[in-house]
């Protein structure tokens, strides 16, 4: 039978390209984001293992909890004493001060180099002369910075901000900004700069005040003396040292830290894009259903004549399963190809966005191919098995018997098993998206995929009724409109599982969309009803990150007579009933006028530093009320202990617990604030305010001054970036329903060749005859289009619904934009058509009606 | 059309004028070693108002000269002539737009468009051409062929004999000047046959319509006005007022199908 397969293979090649391609598509995506996280992941191991190759200890302050590999950093500083004491345990060689903080470089322009929000991270650290403990290798001509006027620059940074030697460059730090000399340009390891990021060396007395605090190190580096190992190492100087909260940890296992948390960050990419991957697999997977049972069909004569000659049902079986065996394989094995190629450009990709990876050769890990292999291959079989079924049924007479008979509606009785998946797939979508359980998204993908299955073996009992609706325009204008109509509705079961790939596109489009305008809906109001504020000052950092700035800018800001309030917000990421959270800080006094959160209970204004303020619902789950005790646990000092003194009910703009700056900030690792909110003078107008204030910030060009539209529209901005994000991976899947479009029509061109003869013989010309192959492409996406829409919808609206303690409270169905998507969805039809209705209008007429 | 109420008109007043003409008629298919002459050099006149019957054993070319009649194939060398329109300087839109408005076709099977009704594919050579059918006109070759109550219903839906009437109610719908027929009533039982024997001649009849039928059935072929017999791609015998007898005895002579 395996010599029958791969000549069916062989014979109907052409046919099985398309199909193939739909695979090989999602298999490349998959394989590509394997090979691209791989690349990165092994980049960055090789990075920290030389970065730290001289490190055989380090001494810093113990995490009283551990908040996740992100989150390394947040930890109490260690005094610089403490060098020292590690200097003189027997077998150290030398030691270093580990200073860190926040150092953003300012162009020539006057613009910063590099973003803090969402770009590489800009970091400051303090120069050490011993080579084995710096990761920075000053290029020839460069000096390392001995004084407070002094720093060393990456050579990423020197390189976008035409620095060389001898310039003199500005730099924001927590004290505000400064400027110096750049005495050397160095290199990070064997890599320009980690990931992009700015760095920016200091003379350790000047990182200490700048970075951090005088006197004090984020950790002390220790390089051991010839012959000593790091475990030795950590064990004598833990013997030496009797500080509590100081821990000794070997230079392995900093390493190890080091890189898993970009193994972490970087997981969270490839989840992802590989999200993306599977959703095109699954449409690749209607595709091959689709493709299989309309080659089935057209080869039932034959099919039944191998059973006519003996073969059994399973053999029939084995061979068409064995087809989509060798055409998964290949199509898997050319997508796996592809996919390093597509790492390629990914990579080229981030570069152009800043993410710079060091040159180093792809990483293709057994694991990428045989998953790329797997995963393709077992989608393309099981796609086949139903067809396969299919055909093993064709009974041996069916060789003597004429071309099959019109296709007919599918009997309601096969309906209610075709209901259940659908039910199911409901069932398990609402248990992902409202139950309370750990992970969600397996559940909400299974439950998803199911209801699309079942909703495509529902729609033959639509197709006819809806194509015939759909084609009214067409039909009522023309003779070929109408037999496009026609064509559609011929074969219910075809046209649905053809549409079902676009409708799966559509449909995650038309959610998405849903999802970030009601997104956007949701932030509006809250910022309609909840801010005060006439402008905010805003770093683009998160609540949680490591950046922001320099709290002197809320200290200026406040000297102004325009301003009446100002209060910088501050925030860390800690432990509260068990749960790891950002938590923001503010002066709750300065604070009060500048939100309406609503206050139900105690009040924000007359907070102690020993106050916490928290949201009904926080205080309702966990039975709070004023004058209750929280324990608030940070990653850096340990658990406190705070008092309710105020409940506020609007907890999008602040979360489930505020804390007051003076109880917080020395808790909190970084000393920066990632925005700043600022209400006027009575009197004063925004336009007669701004130029003071700009003066004040133009200091600091990591602050940008919104006001309260100009801070809607950056919100919805974040947001549009995001759908931008997911629209243009979506657009893969809409691309292979489009290519399932084309390989159908083309298909049922092949099958209908007599029918095309005769009407070519009567009359209608080559245009008609496109015309006629492009209004069946319309009907049938449009079919899938408007099938996706209304999914669409109801997932959108469930998704919303569930996302209503996420702060998600306005549920908005933008018309216009849906619209939009279903029309262009429902035109790319057109496109699908080019291929198929050139191969129609080529058709020769005399072959056409002279085939027997 | 101006050229096709002319050459109506032409063919009503001059009764016997050719409807079509086939002058030194060569169709050569493949090349070198395998190439087949399938027409060599034939030449024959069909007159408007006359049925011919084109008979002949397989390979004799006979399918190949229909096709060429009709605008369906491109001849080698030579000529087709349509009243006076040369087909070999048409393109292909120009024979096309021919076929739809001056030519009329039924086939042996597969006739219909499935998805159409019996109505739509009676008036299909005229939506084509975006005219309006003439409903007068088709509900008279509907009473005609006997299928007026079938209209609604689509082939899938009628017997094989009601196939090929909507068929050659569609051949007509149109007032062609020519109707190729191309084994009708291969696929049909005998009584279905006569039936539709009988309708064709009375088409040339009533309507003056001019006939050429490909058939295998010498029963069939003596509805013609006239028989011509091929051989090796050639006219090898004409017969006028055949008979069934007449026929046979031409098949023995000029070979067996």
């Amino acid at each position: 039978m395996w010599r029958i397969t791969l000549k069916g293979v062989a014979a109907h090649r052409l046919r099985y390209v398309l199909t193939a391609l739909s695979v090989l598509l999602g298999v490349a995506f998959i394989a590509g984001t394997f090979v691209l996280t791989d690349t990165m992941n092994h980049t960055f191991d090789n990075l920290y293992t030389q970065i730290y190759q001289g490190t055989a200890a380090v001494v810093r302050a113990t995490q009283p909890f551990n908040p996740g590999v992100s989150f390394t950093n947040e930890r109490q500083r260690v005094d610089d004493s403490l060098a020292s004491t590690v200097r003189a345990v027997p077998g150290v060689r030398a030691v270093a001060l580990d200073i860190e903080g926040y150092a953003q470089l300012v162009g020539k322009n006057g613009k910063t180099i590099g973003v803090a929000s969402n770009g590489p991270p800009t970091i400051g650290v303090a120069w050490t002369d011993v080579a084995a403990l710096n990761p920075l290798r000053l290029l020839p001509g460069g000096h390392p910075p001995v004084n407070g006027d002094q720093v060393v620059i990456d050579k990423h940074s020197a390189d976008v901000g035409g620095f060389t030697v001898g310039d003199r460059v500005r730099v924001l730090t927590q004290t505000g900004p400064g400027t110096y000399t750049i005495t050397g340009i160095a290199m990070w390891g064997s890599a320009d700069s980690p990931l992009g990021a700015t760095i920016t060396a200091f003379d350790p007395v000047t990182a200490a005040k700048v970075l951090g605090e005088p006197g004090k190190a984020n950790a002390i580096n220790v390089e051991a003396a010839p012959g000593v190992s790091q475990g030795t190492l950590v064990t004598r100087i833990q013997n030496a040292i009797h500080v509590p909260g100081v821990e000794v940890i070997s230079g392995a296992s900093i390493t190890a830290e080091g890189q898993q948390s970009v193994h972490q960050m970087l997981s969270y990419l490839s989840v992802f894009l590989l999200a993306f991957g599977i959703i095109a697999l699954f449409v690749g997977a209607f595709v091959i259903f689709n493709t299989f049972g309309i080659i089935v069909a057209q080869r039932q004569r034959e099919l039944a004549l191998l059973r006519a000659v003996g073969a059994s049902r399973r053999q029939v079986l084995a061979a068409v399963l064995g087809e989509s065996l060798v055409v998964g394989l290949v199509a898997s094995a050319v997508g796996v190809a592809a996919g390093i190629g597509l790492a390629m450009g990914l990579k080229a990709g981030l570069a152009l966005l800043g993410f710079d990876l060091p040159a180093s050769g792809l990483v293709v890990s057994p694991r990428t191919v045989l998953f790329g292999l797997l995963a393709g291959t077992l989608v393309t079989v099981v796609s086949a098995i139903a067809p396969a079924r299919r055909a093993a049924t064709i009974p041996p007479v069916a060789a003597l018997q004429d071309a099959a008979a019109e296709p007919r509606q599918p009997s309601l009785r096969r309906a209610w098993r075709r209901l259940i998946v659908g039910a199911l797939g409901v069932l398990v979508l609402g248990i992902g998206l409202f139950g309370h359980i750990g992970n969600r998204l397996p559940l909400i993908g299974i439950g998803a995929a199911a209801v699309f299955i079942g909703v495509a073996v529902l729609s033959p009992f639509a197709a006819r009724p809806v194509c015939q609706a759909l084609g009214v325009p067409l039909a009522r204008n023309s003779t070929t409109g109408k037999l496009g109509q026609r064509s559609a509705m011929r074969n219910p079961s075809r046209t649905s599982s053809t549409a079902a790939a676009l409708m799966v596109g559509v449909a995650l489009v038309s959610m998405t969309t849903i999802m970030a305008s009601s997104m956007k809906a949701s932030a509006d109001a809250t910022i309609n009803s909840a801010l005060r504020a006439d402008f905010v000052v805003s770093s683009g950092a998160q609540a949680g990150g490591a950046s922001g700035f320099s709290p002197q800018i809320e200290r200026s800001l406040s000297a102004l007579p325009q301003v009446s309030d100002v209060a910088g917000v501050r925030s860390g990421v800690v432990k509260v009933f068990g749960g790891v959270t950002p938590m923001v800080a503010v002066d709750p006094a300065k604070a009060a006028p500048l939100f309406n959160v609503g206050v139900t209970q105690g009040s924000l204004a007359a907070m102690t530093p020993a106050g916490i303020a928290v949201s009904t619902q926080a205080a309702s789950d966990h039975h709070l009320r004023i004058g209750s005790r929280v324990a608030v646990t940070y990653p850096t000092t340990g658990t406190k202990v705070y008092t309710v003194q105020a409940i506020y009910s609007v907890r999008d703009i602040a979360g489930d617990y505020v804390l007051p700056i003076a109880g917080a900030s020395s808790n909190f690792a970084s000393a920066l604030d990632i925005a700043a909110f600022v209400k006027l003078a009575p009197g004063v107008s925004t336009s007669a305010a701004r130029p003071a204030i700009d003066r004040v910030l133009a200091a600091y060009p990591n602050a940008t001054l919104q006001d309260q539209a100009q801070y809607k529209a950056a919100q919805t901005q974040s947001v549009n970036a995001l759908l931008n994000l997911v629209y243009s991976l979506l657009a893969l899947s809409v691309g292979i329903a489009l290519i399932g479009i084309a390989n159908t029509l083309a298909l049922s061109i092949y099958e209908r060749t007599r029918e095309l003869g005769l009407l070519r013989a009567v009359g209608t010309t080559r245009g008609q005859l496109r015309s006629m192959v492009r209004a069946e492409a319309l009907v049938i996406s449009a079919f899938g289009a408007l099938e996706g829409l209304v999914l669409g919808a109801i997932f959108g609206w469930a998704i919303v619904a569930a996302m209503h303690s996420q702060g998600v409270t306005r549920l908005v169905f933008p018309v216009q934009q849906l619209l939009i998507v279903t029309v262009l969805a429902a035109l790319a039809g057109l496109l699908a058509s080019i291929a198929p209705s050139r191969r129609a209008a080529k058709l020769n007429v005399l072959q056409a009606v002279t085939t027997e | 059309m101006q050229t096709s109420s002319s050459s109506r008109q032409a063919a009503g007043t001059a009764e016997r004028a050719p409807a079509a003409r086939i002058i030194d008629g060569v169709k050569i298919y493949g090349t070198g070693a395998t190439a087949v002459r399938a027409l060599d050099a034939i030449s024959a006149e069909f007159t408007a108002g006359q049925f011919t019957a084109i008979m002949g054993p397989s390979g004799s070319g006979k399918s190949t000269l229909l096709h060429c009649l009709a605008g369906l194939d491109r001849l080698t060398s030579g000529q087709v002539l349509l009243g006076d329109v040369k087909l070999g300087g048409l393109s292909d839109k120009a024979m096309t737009v021919l076929r739809r408005e001056r030519i009329g076709f039924v086939f042996q099977a597969f006739n219909l468009v499935p998805t159409l009704t019996a109505r739509e594919n009676v008036v299909l050579p005229l939506t084509l051409g975006g005219r309006r059918p003439d409903e007068t006109w088709v509900a008279e070759l509907a009473g005609a062929l006997g299928i007026a109550d079938r209209l609604g219903h689509r082939p899938s839906e009628l017997s094989g004999g009601q196939q090929q009437r909507v068929a050659t109610a569609r051949a007509l719908v149109t007032r062609p000047d020519l109707i190729f027929a191309d084994e009708p009533t291969g696929n049909l039982d005998s009584k279905s046959a006569t039936e539709l024997l009988t309708q064709i001649r009375k088409a040339v009849d009533v309507y003056r319509q001019t006939v050429v039928m490909v058939t295998h059935d010498p029963r069939a072929a003596t509805y013609a006005d006239r028989v011509l017999f091929l051989a090796d791609g050639r006219v090898v015998r004409e017969l006028l007022e055949p008979t069934e007898d007449l026929v046979l005895d031409a098949i023995r002579r000029h070979g067996t199908e």
